[in-house]
């Protein structure tokens, strides 16, 4: 009986609802034993617990695992025994910058019925795991991602500014009302004033899409249907269902590769490991299904392919298994193959 | 053995995937913990992620006497704490975290974490018979009325009435000492 009443003292005082009487019956309650002060700090404990300060659903621990998994690989990194992995690390900046950018410079003449035969064109290829960056003639600037190729002419003509792509590719496009600018893919024709956006149009994937950053973009898909978009769209077309979905995204992620980042926001781990792959020109396939459905949240900027796979081992149950790099008749080695399996 | 020991063994031989355990099963109701004491959710992040970082570069050396649990508590109070005197801010709607020095009277090797609650709550909820469970629900965890419940469930008044009254009983016998905390949820 008495402990029934003192517990609804007790409740009023953690809500604020308690009388100066009753806080000071509440304190003469306290002072005579220890047990009672273990009983209060019990009920704290409860009132504490039954209402979190914020929503318990806006933590996010597998992001912070992550997190604290980089932290632990950073200054593993630096401390003095590793300095053998610093030097790799160093021999990879190297290599990336001397890599000779295997830009393939043709003047090709084109009898496409969108481009003008008479003007000459340049083909500008990003070869897997290299990414270029290419200034067009009127000041617009385009990032191809790797495997990718544009092709736009040396010389735009007043009327209209069109290129063709295959691939990924990241357009600024300098504004220019009477001249617009179009992109043509296989599938899509993406017309632009001043505006920024994404084109994904590779030939082995099935879906192709087109992602407004800012400022306004006409997408026509097969030459059928229309398409105004907004910023913060994607336009996302499936060649195999033939439908097309609209949505708002973050487009932070589908642009981050111009910069070197590879941006995840609850992906699918093949789709993680396909990116990563094209990114650095080795092919990763996925072997279990249960793993490759599984979402994962990461950004990666800088790491080398090595480090990234070790951080997605940390924080999901896989392993891997390398395979040697055949050589071919011809003399060059094989693409590098690694195999995801469940651990 | 239990399977908490087992893993801190494994967390000193270096074993990165018993730490990985470790910080999945705690580290959302630490932060939970560390917001009782500090309101910024981002801070309480940070906090907790350090402390664990730092089990993790420290574990060959760091002496747990308790509990796990226990160390982790102290540690994210402790932090939490600091940071407070740190920014000397003291929690206004809280005073009796100063008022009764309450940290003194705070067991946190047997500290009740918002999980650790909630699956108390959710299995005393279970024991329910389903009509009693369904309407009690209705009525404290979607905020309906009694018409409203009667009218869903196509019973009178009077049914429900009864139903809730008779969950509230059971829970209350179930719950005995975490009453306190079915009042808090019913009252918000």
């Amino acid at each position: 009986m008495q402990n029934n009443k003192i517990d609804i003292l007790i409740a009023r005082l953690l809500s604020n609802n308690i009388t100066v009487e009753e806080r000071k019956v509440l304190d003469d309650w306290l002072s005579e034993s220890q047990d009672n002060k273990k009983h209060l700090g019990r009920m704290i404990n409860l009132w504490q617990s039954s209402s979190p300060s914020f929503n318990p659903e806006e933590i996010n621990a597998e992001h912070a695992i992550h997190n604290v998994h980089q932290k632990i690989a950073e200054n593993e990194r630096l401390s003095p025994k590793k300095s053998l992995k610093i030097l790799v690390w160093w021999q990879r900046i190297a290599a990336v910058l001397f890599i000779p950018v295997m830009v393939l410079m043709g003047y090709l003449l084109s009898r496409d019925t969108d481009f003008n035969p008479q003007t000459a064109y340049q083909e500008v290829f990003s070869p897997y795991g290299v990414r270029s960056k290419i200034s067009l003639p009127d000041g617009s600037s385009v990032w191809l991602n790797s495997g990718s190729k544009l092709k736009y002419p040396i010389e735009f003509k007043s009327g209209s500014r069109n290129v063709s792509l295959t691939g990924e590719a990241f357009f600024e496009v300098r504004s220019d009302k009477k001249n617009p600018f179009v992109v043509h893919t296989e599938q899509m024709k993406v017309e632009a004033t001043g505006t920024a956006f994404n084109v994904e149009a590779y030939e082995t994937d099935t879906i192709v899409a087109v992602t407004l950053v800012h400022g306004k973009v006409d997408v026509d898909i097969n030459g059928r249907r229309k398409l105004d978009m907004q910023p913060s769209q994607r336009i996302c077309f499936n060649n195999q269902s033939n439908k097309y979905k609209l949505s708002t995204v973050d487009t932070y992620k589908w642009i981050a590769w111009k910069d070197g980042v590879l941006a995840f926001r609850d992906d699918r781990l093949d789709y993680v490991f396909k990116k990563i792959g094209l990114m650095y020109n080795v092919e990763i396939s996925v072997k279990d299904v249960d793993i490759a459905s599984q979402l994962y949240r990461a950004t990666f900027e800088g790491e080398s392919l090595d480090e990234i796979l070790n951080l997605l081992k940390l924080s999901a149950p896989i392993r891997y298994e390398h395979s040697k790099r055949v050589r071919s008749g011809s003399g060059a080695f094989s693409k590098e193959k690694i195999e995801v399996y469940k651990r | 053995m239990d399977l908490e020991q087992n893993l801190l063994i494994e967390l000193k031989r270096g074993n990165k995937e018993a730490f990985t355990i470790l910080f999945r099963k705690y580290y959302k109701d630490l932060v939970l913990f560390g917001g009782s004491i500090l309101r910024d959710r981002v801070k309480c992040e940070d906090i907790v992620q350090n402390i664990f970082l730092k089990l993790w570069t420290e574990r060959e050396n760091i002496e747990i006497e308790k509990s796990l649990k226990s160390f982790l508590i102290r540690s994210v109070q402790n932090s939490c704490l600091d940071e407070l005197r740190h920014k000397q801010v003291v929690r206004d709607h809280e005073l009796y975290v100063e008022a009764f020095n309450y940290f003194d009277c705070l067991d946190t090797e047997n500290y009740v974490l918002y999980s650790e609650l909630q699956d108390k709550l959710n299995t005393a909820l279970e024991k329910i018979p389903e009509t009693y469970r369904d309407a009690f629900q209705m009525n404290r965890f979607e905020g309906l009325k009694y018409k409203e419940i009667a009218e869903r469930l196509q019973v009178s008044e009077r049914t429900v009435e009864v139903r809730i009254s008779k969950a509230i009983s059971m829970l209350r016998s179930y719950l005995k000492e975490y009453l306190l905390i079915v009042l808090a949820i019913i009252n918000s």
